[in-house]
């Protein structure tokens, strides 16, 4: 395990800041403030994210992993400090559309055909008739779904579906990805393929990702590094580097992964007490 | 072939029910008093054509111009209780208290205030009945949305009418069409009791009184056909709206008689 700044302040040297794709200092997030239902659910985070990392944020359930991603892609804002994307502020960078982002639930519209759906974001953008199409058809085949362009979402598969909504994600081409358990609703044989995809994915696009889990193995099989976060009020409690490789189904069989699975489960047990 | 399957166990039903209500009235003949055979209506109905015909376009008037005018006052303070926090704090709780009234007692208030001859009153009493049922589903509809929906939107820095455009209104689709097949049939029974107490005295409504008064049975029954064809025709058409307006609905359907 690894000292939190220490980690982050030799990323971001040996990197250069100006590939800090994400730079989250001292933001903290209370709700209902000053009300009987305040919660404090996010405390002193600070967090680094340099170009091409995989993050994942672990934790126990309602340690503010989603509120932390929330804070990044600017849909809430922190209560103090500051959270900057691409070197602007996370509001900035929403405005922008410097990031695509996916949910736990697929939250495709069922009426829009798939290929309709993929086109949303770059119709949002202005984008003409003909660039969106190819643009969808590039994306369905990624994500290999090209023979359901002009299916509606409540035709397919709930995996089905999650790949559409990442196919929307990337869409845009953003250079960075957040997602929010986005494999969580899935059963275990369609999660690991949807991993490998994703990995895919990510080495062939080279896109940022932050990815939100409470899986262990999820977390390592995925990550270049694996955030743990304490219980409510939520902080990074410590950070761990993983370097598999090339990862492929034997992975999951290797003891070098069973090693990093141990070493974030010892971990959570620590901010768990 | 497959649209007409659906159609032919309620066909079916429908044929058993009215023999049975014409072998009935024929084996024990109550004098036609208390219930005239489907024969004696339909026989009534083709003598008194021209005037059933033409009540039968006076209150369907009334029902089509009441719902239409129901439909959109509904989906207004629908979309303006949803946008507005002010709007839904106030029209929201009136609507909900105006709702309680029995707005049919106030058919003979109506006559009153737009003249006892006037199908205003009628036209009025209809869109009175129509509006809570639209407003309070098409509200719903616009309000309980997926929340990952409206956040994707976010990210993409959409702004709020477009959300409204992209996620609330197709959204609402389904509670407003819930809605409207209860509204049709209310607009019509609404009508015609509207026209028990007053507006054009051709209309169904005072055909129906007036025919039962004069114990002419069979008339009063031709009347309530042409009031039942009204609704059934209304009915039908929202169905093919629905149809048309959400394509992606009916698969939902398909797909749930599969599994």
């Amino acid at each position: 395990m690894s000292e939190v700044p220490s980690t982050d302040e030799a990323m971001s040297a040996a990197q250069g800041t100006s590939s800090l794709v994400i730079d989250i200092r001292g933001a903290t997030k209370v709700f209902n403030p000053g009300k009987s239902n305040q919660v404090e659910a996010l405390d002193e985070i600070d967090l680094s994210v340099v170009s091409g990392e995989f993050i994942t944020l672990i934790g126990p359930s309602g340690c503010g992993k989603s509120t932390l991603l929330r804070l990044v892609a600017s849909l809430i804002p922190p209560s103090t400090g500051t959270v900057q994307v691409n070197d602007k502020p996370a509001e900035q960078a929403r405005l922008d559309r410097d990031y695509g982002m996916a949910f736990q639930t697929a939250g495709l519209f069922d009426w829009r055909t798939v290929t309709k759906n993929i086109e949303l974001p770059l119709e949002l953008m202005g984008w003409s008739k003909g660039d969106r199409r190819r643009r969808a058809s590039e994306m369905l085949e990624l994500v290999k779904l090209s023979e359901f362009a002009k299916h509606h979402p409540n035709e397919l598969s709930g995996g089905m579906q999650q790949r559409v909504a990442i196919a929307r994600a990337l869409a845009f081409s953003p250079s960075l990805l957040l997602m929010d358990e986005p494999f969580g609703a899935l059963d275990e044989m369609t999660r690991e393929h949807m991993q490998d995809e994703l990995l895919r994915i990510w080495e062939e696009t080279e896109t940022t990702v932050v990815f939100v889990t409470h899986s262990i193995p999820e977390a390592v099989y995925l990550s270049t590094r694996v955030v743990v976060m304490s219980p409510r009020p939520g902080t990074i409690a410590s950070t761990i580097n993983v370097d598999l490789g090339d990862r492929s189904t034997a992975t999951r069989d290797d003891p070098a992964f069973f090693k990093k699975v141990t070493e974030v489960r010892i971990a959570l047990r620590e901010v768990e007490g | 072939m497959n649209a007409l399957k659906g159609f032919s166990a309620p066909i079916v039903a429908g044929v058993v029910l009215f023999g049975l209500w014409q072998g009935v009235l024929s084996l024990f003949n109550p004098d036609g008093f208390v219930l005239p055979a489907p024969s004696e209506i339909v026989g009534a109905l083709i003598e008194n054509w021209d005037e059933v015909y033409q009540g039968a376009r006076i209150t369907g008037f009334v029902v089509v111009s009441g719902l239409i005018a129901g439909i959109i006052l509904g989906i207004l303070a629908a979309l303006l209780v949803t946008r507005f926090r002010t709007a839904n704090e106030t029209i929201t709780p009136l609507a909900v208290a105006v709702n309680a009234i029995p707005i049919i007692a106030l058919a003979p208030i109506f006559n009153n205030w737009f003249g006892l001859t006037s199908p205003r009153s009628n036209q009025a009493i209809v869109v009175a009945l129509v509006f809570f049922p639209i407003f309070i589903n098409t509200a719903r509809g616009l309000t309980q949305v997926d929340r990952s929906q409206v956040e994707l939107m976010e990210s993409y820095a959409a702004s709020r009418s477009r959300i409204t455009r992209e996620v609330r209104i197709p959204n609402a689709m389904p509670f407003f069409f819930t809605a409207l097949k209860l509204a049709t049939s209310l607009a019509v029974i609404a009508a015609i009791v509207a026209e028990y107490f007053g507006g054009r005295q051709d209309a169904l409504g005072p055909m129906i009184t007036q025919s039962a008064g004069l114990t002419r049975y069979d008339e009063a029954w031709a009347a309530v056909l042409a009031g039942t064809a009204i609704g059934a025709v209304l009915y039908f058409a929202v169905l093919v709206l629905e149809r048309v307006a959400m394509p992606w609905h009916s698969l939902i359907r398909a797909h749930g008689d599969d599994k």
